[in-house]
């Protein structure tokens, strides 16, 4: 084993960091491309992984189909996923997608294989007996789905949802090599210029953190607006509407027959 | 205290009352006939072939031990369970998958049915993620098409006859057990169905909130709704069953109209009231 010399360079902490500022704008600019892909993808995968949910919570050979696909896509890595799609699909379909495109595609391919895997966990948590009573309801079993099960499977499935959202951001680094200036291929930009590597990828680190926060802070308002009763400030907007509703007919009815 | 005798005029016994064709009863109106039903899940067949007829405005009472198949029985009334055999006619229709050796007849849509049929479970099966008012407007508007406003208009005079109108804007969550099964059973009375099946309705239920339930039932009954009552409470079932049905081992053991908790005479039916009453 060889002794590594170690250079400690404290000056580096206090120096160069003015060189964030000063790139501030393609910095933001990078992480807005990011976010951008990352959340096309993301209303894409959520709707592809319910299918691919309810496909595998169907009948064989449906199901085998689901399976097949959801275990395929899991594994593979984004990197490889995205030069796939950008590269290899181009030469095989003659099909030549702009890099935004690729980055969308590839990213539903992986991610809507997770999601279906989330929505499948949360269909599944939902009790037999609230089919049951849509159905003896006379409600259509489609209408049942929709209207009873899945609003419930949505609130269960979207802490994890909001999860995979933050992971499908950080997939987007991945795609500086179809040339997505997303903040990755932004802060090798500025670095081939400027060589800071340490302050320009801690500049970078901190922007997929802060989307971190900023994904975590949304979803957790998402979540608390569909608990029940709803909670926070989004769903102050919405159930004040209905509440008011809902008071109106209470007051409609009782002005006809009396209080109860 | 009673010092003269009652005002009712007297039958000579001996002669038969002249019989006047125009105040003969018409024969009440089969809602439910139920015949030879079977029922398996998978290899293990929980109903051997059950009889049961039910007429307008009565009420049934099925009792028994747990998984003596009276939940299935129920529950093939609307088609939750669908029989392995035998013949379900309600209003007429047939829906089962019909007796052997009867010629088939076509089968009803089951959408149709239960939108006549009205349920209520041991669970009470609210929607948790609807306010009590919705809860039921949903059931009108996907089983009724009613618009939205006629709906909620209907539900909340649902709720006013339960007691729960001022409840109308609290989610299930925030409600008391008693409270909730309540809405449920304004959410399948609002349907208007023809009977109403009731499967364990007070068995989930804090003892001190069985009375709110039972009596939202009874206030049924004297008005006269068809029910089907899978209950372990037999005070209940003494005072509103007009026919009692005791089932074990997936067969209707002794049955009887009025009165039958007092003559009822097989040794596993006496067994079993003498254990619960």
């Amino acid at each position: 084993m060889s002794v590594v010399a170690v250079e400690f360079n404290p000056e580096i902490l206090w120096q160069n960091w003015g060189l964030v500022w000063d790139h501030r704008g393609e910095l933001l600019r990078g992480l807005l491309t990011a976010m951008e892909v990352a959340a096309v993808a993301l209303v894409i995968s959520v709707a592809v992984g319910l299918v691919l949910a309810l496909g595998r919570m169907s009948k064989p050979p449906v199901s085998w189909l689901a399976s097949i696909y959801v275990n395929v896509f899991r594994g593979m890595p984004a990197l490889v996923s995205v030069i796939w799609v950008y590269f290899g699909w181009s030469l095989v379909l003659g099909i030549n997608f702009s890099v935004f495109q690729a980055g969308v595609i590839a990213l539903v391919l992986l991610y809507s294989a997770f999601i279906s895997e989330i929505y499948r966990a949360a269909l599944q948590a939902i009790p037999k007996g609230q089919r049951e009573a849509g159905l003896a309801l006379g409600m259509h079993p489609a209408r049942v789905f929709v209207r009873v099960v899945l609003p419930q499977a949505t609130k269960i499935a979207i802490p994890n949802i909001g999860s995979m959202f933050i992971g499908m951001i950080k997939d987007t680094s991945t795609f500086t090599v179809i040339g997505l200036l997303e903040v990755v291929r932004v802060t090798q930009n500025i670095n081939s210029t400027t060589f800071q590597p340490f302050v320009l990828y801690t500049a970078a680190a901190m922007l997929y953190v802060l989307a971190a926060f900023a994904v975590d802070f949304l979803f957790r308002a998402i979540e608390k607006s569909l608990s029940t009763p709803p909670a926070g400030r989004i769903a102050g907007a919405v159930t004040g509407r209905r509440r008011r509703r809902i008071d109106l007919v209470v007051k409609q009815v009782e002005a006809v027959s009396g209080r109860s | 205290m009673r010092t003269t005798a009652p005002d009712i005029p007297v039958h000579d016994v001996s002669e038969p009352a002249p019989v006047d064709i125009a105040h003969v009863e018409p024969p009440t109106r089969v809602v439910v006939e139920l015949r030879g039903i079977k029922k398996a899940f998978g290899t293990v067949e929980v109903l051997h072939g059950v009889d049961l007829t039910v007429h307008g405005g009565e009420h049934v009472v099925i009792f028994g031990p747990s998984g003596s198949g009276k939940s299935t029985l129920l529950r093939t009334i609307n088609m939750l369970e669908e029989p392995s055999q035998g013949s379900v006619r309600v209003l007429g229709v047939e829906y089962g998958p019909g007796v052997p050796g009867e010629p088939k007849v076509p089968r009803g849509d089951a959408l149709e049915l239960r939108r006549n049929v009205g349920m209520v479970f041991q669970q009470f099966n609210l929607f948790p993620h609807l306010t009590a008012l919705h809860n039921i407007a949903l059931a009108l508007r996907s089983a009724r098409g009613l618009p939205r406003d006629q709906a909620e208009e209907k539900a909340a005079i649902a709720l006013r006859q339960v007691g729960l109108l001022r409840w109308a804007g609290h989610f299930p969550a925030e409600l008391s057990g008693g409270q909730q099964q309540r809405v449920a059973i304004a959410r399948a009375l609002s349907l208007d169905p023809s009977v109403m099946l009731f499967d364990e309705p007070t068995s989930a239920l804090d003892p001190e909130l069985v009375g709110d339930v039972l009596g939202v039932m009874r206030a049924l009954a004297e008005a006269g709704m068809t029910m089907v009552i899978v209950t372990h409470e037999l005070n209940f079932a003494r005072e509103v069953g007009d026919l009692n049905v005791f089932m074990d081992h997936g067969l209707i053991v002794e049955s009887g109209k009025r009165g039958f908790f007092d003559t009822c005479s097989n040794p596993r039916t006496r067994q079993f009231i003498e254990a619960v009453l």
